[in-house]
């Protein structure tokens, strides 16, 4: 009851932006509750405002929203689904690795240097073929893993000990790990066939083939993946752990909650899902590690934390439909010789205008006269 | 040896200024008290706007690079708007406007055919009778306008910064935006312009790249160059002289660069490209392993205020 009164008063105290009497004012007020079903609406009319931003940017860049809606629908018909399962595997799992790292408060924005670690140790197992052929395609698949991983820990291990901001250090790794990967395929690995800036293509047996239903098993890493992650933040202790830490570190290390160990372990899963990307990127769609794989993929994965608010289960949603925006940007670059970057644009927008929305939830705009 | 050593350091300041000036820019706007990470995209703002005002009006650099100024300032009032009005937190908004710039200089470029068009661009100043100096003439006093100029902006920022009352209350703002609100400075105002004039200095610096040193507009040509700026405000503790010797120190690397090739020097050139990123990440090291006490961060870095919330 105390408190109520003290937010009475403290919601009629005048307002930030106060304009000219004449009109009246804009008033500002914090909101204590706002029912589900109106945050749903704000985030749901933001999310329609950042879709019709872009399609009216696209109509300025010369594609009309007729033709759009043709490309759209053209996207997602029965041949084409196949393109957006398979683009959906990497999506989903560099959602999952953005999102594994943020709920710990880690800021990891190193997702393509991960990604293409990861290419570069499984390309490594197939290229010095190690292990038999039956189990190589698993091998490379831990490598990949662990390749993402370790280039994660790094910038792990130096926010640790040196304080460096992960954010930066992220960054900047990326375009390492890119001139590492340009050193590699204009080097050693370079295909003496082709002399192509890529690697040679991996054997029939090192690549990720349908599994049936024209499903292919990319996806299938990117499900497991999904529900694994699902398990270990709704159900298993880990989870409890790492909102538990995040809400407040202090607390969590005097009550004897092993902060090291879950943070390290929960960076190291997001790099561990880049990783994969990478390597399903190369397994499934290229067939060799080449100079691109990884592009556009940082703030995808971070988008697609973002909106489905670092939720494993939702992750797979949402990046089935990221998935949509990138094969339509495909085709787009392809017809209309609109550069892909168009996507990372169109991303952007959609995380403004729906960060914007949390204003309106957070408080109440009133106009008085 | 000696015809490399000068080469080299010639070609200093050409690489330092975008590093300079877009630091600075971020100081200003982290100096009120929001966190800025939009430095790569607005660079990039700025580079497509000198270069694509140099290639339809067939030159007028001095134009351009103003032109690539407005262009950035332009954009940074969406990000103003976002994490001041809309109080967006600070790291996705700056991300986000980053990526879109990406996004939108590419479209812009492509569609305009902006793509690597020779620019005839800024020849550089002889400052006669010095620049017939032996050594120290080619150093200091043959170099393009801009490299003067930035020295010029450095003292004007600093003076406004430290020695005028909009300087001061820009600072509070940034060190506590509930004392200076309760003291009848307005926030939102004094962030809002804080941002929109850094990026101002953003912008030239993006415009510097593409108009000055290349000549020509790439996609993407920033390449990292605003990461780098955001860690070498951190390096400088936000304060402008420091930021100014930082951008030497990655300017010396990066010019190293083709100077080594040129000079005939057999190394991997991937791994030599490395180098500044390399770099950046080794100097945050040594500012984190070293005691930061006399640090200048602001107080209220990445808060956004809210008058309703306050305690």
């Amino acid at each position: 009851m105390h408190d109520l009164s003290k937010q009475m008063t403290r919601s009629s105290t005048p307002s930030a932006a106060a304009t000219s009497h004449r009109f009246g004012r804009i008033t500002l007020d914090v909101r204590q509750s706002l029912p589900p079903w109106k945050q749903a609406v704000f985030v749901g009319g933001s999310l329609l405002l950042g879709l019709a931003i872009s399609v009216w940017i696209l109509a300025l860049a010369g594609i009309s929203p007729p033709q759009l809606a043709s490309e759209l629908a053209g996207v997602v018909s029965a041949d084409s689904l196949r393109g957006v399962l398979v683009q959906a595997a990497p999506l989903i799992l560099v959602g999952l690795g953005a999102s594994l790292a943020f709920r710990i408060g880690f800021w990891n924005l190193g997702i393509e240097g991960q990604m293409i670690f990861g290419g570069i140790f499984a390309a490594a197992i197939s290229i010095y073929e190690i292990g038999p052929p039956s189990t190589r395609l698993l091998l490379m698949g831990i490598a990949a893993a662990t390749g993402g991983a370790l280039w994660v820990l790094l910038v792990a291990f130096l926010k640790i000990r040196f304080r460096v901001n992960e954010i930066i250090a992220t960054l900047l790794l990326n375009y390492v790990a890119m001139y590492f990967l340009f050193h590699l395929l204009y080097g050693i690995w370079q295909d003496a066939k082709t002399a192509f800036p890529q690697s040679t293509p991996f054997r029939p047996f090192e690549r990720l083939g349908d599994i049936g239903y024209g499903l292919n098993a990319g996806l299938l890493v990117a499900i497991g993946s999904v529900l694994l992650a699902g398990w270990l933040i709704h159900l298993s202790r880990v989870g409890f752990y790492a909102r538990f830490i995040s809400a407040n570190p202090r607390m969590a290390k005097i009550v004897s909650v092993p902060v090291q160990a879950v943070t390290l372990g929960l960076i190291a899963a997001s790099g561990a899902c880049a990783g994969l990307a990478g390597f399903i990127n190369i397994a499934s769609q290229e067939g060799r590690l080449t100079q691109s794989f990884s592009n556009g993929y940082v703030f995808s994965g971070v988008l697609i934390a973002f909106l489905s608010r670092n939720d494993p289960i939702v992750i797979a949603v949402v990046g089935f439909l990221i998935a949509v925006l990138f094969i339509t940007g495909q085709t787009l670059q392809v017809f209309y010789q609109i550069p892909f970057t168009m996507v990372q644009m169109i991303e952007a927008i959609i995380v403004m205008t729906v960060a914007s929305s949390e204003f309106l939830v957070r408080h109440r705009v009133r106009w008085i006269r | 040896m000696n015809d490399f050593l000068i080469n080299w350091i010639a070609n200093v300041p050409v690489t330092a200024v975008p590093y300079a000036l877009a630091a600075l820019g971020l100081i200003i706007s982290e100096r009120s008290g929001v966190l800025n990470l939009t430095a790569e995209g607005l660079m990039l703002i700025g580079a497509l706007a000198g270069a694509g005002t140099c290639l339809t009006l067939g030159g007028y650099p001095a134009l351009a690079l103003l032109v690539a100024m407005v262009a950035a300032s332009v954009v940074s009032l969406l990000f103003a708007v976002l994490v001041v009005v809309l109080r967006v937190n600070q790291v996705i908004a700056g991300l986000s406007v980053v990526f879109f710039c990406q996004g939108l200089t590419g479209l812009i470029g492509t569609l305009a055919k902006w793509q690597n068009k020779q620019i005839a661009g800024l020849g550089s100043l002889t400052i006669w009778p010095l620049s017939e100096i032996p050594v120290i003439g080619r150093i200091f006093f043959m170099q393009d306008p801009v490299v003067y100029i930035t020295i010029l902006i450095f003292f004007i920022v600093n003076f406004v910064l430290f020695r005028t009352m909009l300087g001061l209350k820009l600072r509070s703002v940034g060190e506590n935006p509930a004392a200076s609100d309760a003291a009848g400075v307005s926030v939102t105002l004094h962030r809002i312009l804080a941002i929109v004039a850094g990026s101002s200095l953003i912008g030239l610096a993006g415009g510097y790249i593409s108009v000055v040193s290349v000549k020509l507009w790439v996609t993407g040509m920033v390449g990292g160059r605003g990461w780098i700026a955001v860690a070498l405000v951190v390096f400088a503790r936000w304060a402008p002289w420091p930021a100014l010797w930082g951008a030497l120190l990655f300017g010396c690397v990066e010019a190293l660069i083709p100077r080594i090739a040129a000079a005939g020097i057999r190394v991997p050139q991937y791994l030599m490209l490395m180098l500044p990123y390399l770099a950046t990440i080794g100097v945050m090291i040594w500012v984190g392993a070293k005691d930061r006490r006399d640090s200048q961060e602001p107080g209220a870095l990445g808060q956004p205020h809210v008058r309703e919330e306050r305690r």
